[in-house]
């Protein structure tokens, strides 16, 4: 039984029911929950931007850094515990922005559109998605329950 | 008594800032210092001292040769990162108690003021084309404000955090609104009365609005603010106030920056700051 935390631009895989898979202080970064209900594993990556072309060395470096090269690395490492694509529900959260942000400051914004664009083209739903605003926010994954919570700073943890 | 004249009272019990920054600066600048002469200023600080040779050891000062005495963090560490080195650890002792109101973990405001003084090397870096040690110094004390503000903060929170929610304001706007000033002014309030030059202070008291400030030429609030924002994004040192700040447009036309180079500052900060875990972990 322990807590696997995922830092930024991180991911954590686990089939082990006594884990939690926790990530602290999402602000413009997106944390994206993967469960597999049937082989109960569970995956979480906490991307920072959203395409890895910015920098290709850095991506193969660090592909969990971006959505493009971090959320197929998540599959991936879900599919090798013995993950179903099928069966996989997804959940994400995070994608906050500053108060009337320009374009300058929009990486929120920029991370939640690459992550849609990812999920629809390979035909995959986002089940739930708590993202954008302008707070900071924690996801925790339980393996035993597949359970995701949510909380933003300063307020309750509330169940995604 | 008003809140705000009990906060700007309890500016006075603060300590003293370390002169020994200031002093090393001066004996640099002399062309025949002697190396004791500068390593006899910085042992005569003994909280500096006791911190100084962890932190010069740091990947982030990239020493090419192993410190292990004060002496040799003079020889080996250049002038500019040895300023560094003491400037951080005479802040740290500051930021030891936290800042409980803004924040859940007593590190979290020093996390965040050592990433935003990373971040603020890269971008002056990107738009000036080199590095400041004023600026740094400026930037990791640019929420100094939040220690005193802190337990005031943490009384009003569910009206500043309502002000927030329901107006459309930023967080800066409703702590003046709440408690009679903001971080950010009572931050170069503290920095003046520890006798800081004015280029610092005005950076700590504008490091929300820049735009403010009437010198406007003056560089230094805005690289803290891009700095202070990009880190806000990231979540480095995300507290209570979370994102709520307002974006000051103009930045980009300012210094002809585009988002791009934007996020390129993010990747280069998360390999600053991985390489500078020892100055996170001082405190
Ligand atoms: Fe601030
Ligand atoms: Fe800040």
């Amino acid at each position: 039984m322990s807590d696997l935390i995922v830092g930024i631009s991180d991911i954590k895989v686990s089939n082990n029911a006594g884990d939690v898979i926790i990530t602290y202080a999402l602000g413009s970064c997106i944390g994206i929950v993967v469960f597999d209900p049937i082989a109960k594993v569970g995956g979480m990556l906490h991307y920072m931007l959203p395409e890895s072309t910015l920098d290709q060395n850095k991506a193969r470096e660090n592909p969990e850094m971006f959505a493009d090269t971090g959320i197929p690395l998540l599959f991936k490492s879900c599919y090798k515990l013995g993950a179903d694509k099928k069966r996989m529900i997804v959940k994400a959260a995070g994608g906050a922005s500053i108060l009337d942000d320009t374009n300058f400051f929009r990486i929120g914004q920029k991370n939640i559109m690459a992550m849609r664009k990812i999920f629809w083209k390979n035909n995959v739903m986002i089940d739930e998605e708590d993202t954008g605003l302008n707070y900071n926010r924690t996801i925790r994954l339980e393996i035993s329950t597949g359970k995701v919570f949510v909380r933003s700073s300063g307020g309750e943890m509330k169940e995604l | 008594m008003k809140i705000v004249e009990r906060i700007l009272k309890s500016i006075n019990t603060i300590p003293a800032f370390p002169a020994t920054g200031n002093k090393v600066a001066q004996l640099l600048t002399k062309p025949d210092y002697s190396v004791n002469e500068v390593a006899n200023v910085i042992k005569f600080d003994p909280s500096i001292t006791a911190n100084i040779l962890k932190m010069a050891n740091s990947a982030y000062f990239g020493p090419r040769h192993k410190i292990s005495s004060i002496n040799d963090a003079v020889v080996y560490l250049g002038q500019k990162n040895l300023l560094r080195a003491i400037q951080t650890a005479g802040i740290s002792k500051y930021y030891k108690k936290g800042a409980l109101g803004y924040f859940d973990k007593v590190t979290d405001l020093w996390e965040h003021s050592v990433a935003v003084a990373l971040m603020s090397q890269i971008i002056s870096q990107k738009i000036t084309g080199q590095e400041n040690t004023t600026l740094y110094t400026a930037a990791l004390l640019h929420d100094v404000g939040k220690i005193i503000m802190g337990e005031f903060v943490r009384d009003s929170l569910a009206k500043i955090s309502g002000l927030v929610a329901t107006q459309n304001i930023s967080f800066l706007d409703a702590e003046e609104i709440v408690i009679g000033i903001n971080h950010a002014e009572l931050g170069g309030k503290i920095a003046a009365y520890w006798k800081f030059p004015a280029e610092i202070i005005d950076a700590i008291s504008f490091h929300h609005r820049p735009d403010l400030l009437e010198k406007e030429e003056k560089i230094m609030p805005w690289i803290v603010y891009i700095a202070d924002q990009a880190c806000i994004m990231l979540g480095f040192g995300g507290g209570v106030d979370g994102l709520s700040y307002r974006a000051v447009g103009q930045v980009l036309k300012k210094f002809n920056l585009r988002m791009k180079d934007l996020e390129m500052s993010m990747v280069l900060l998360s390999d600053d700051l991985s390489r500078a875990k020892e100055l996170i972990s001082i405190i």
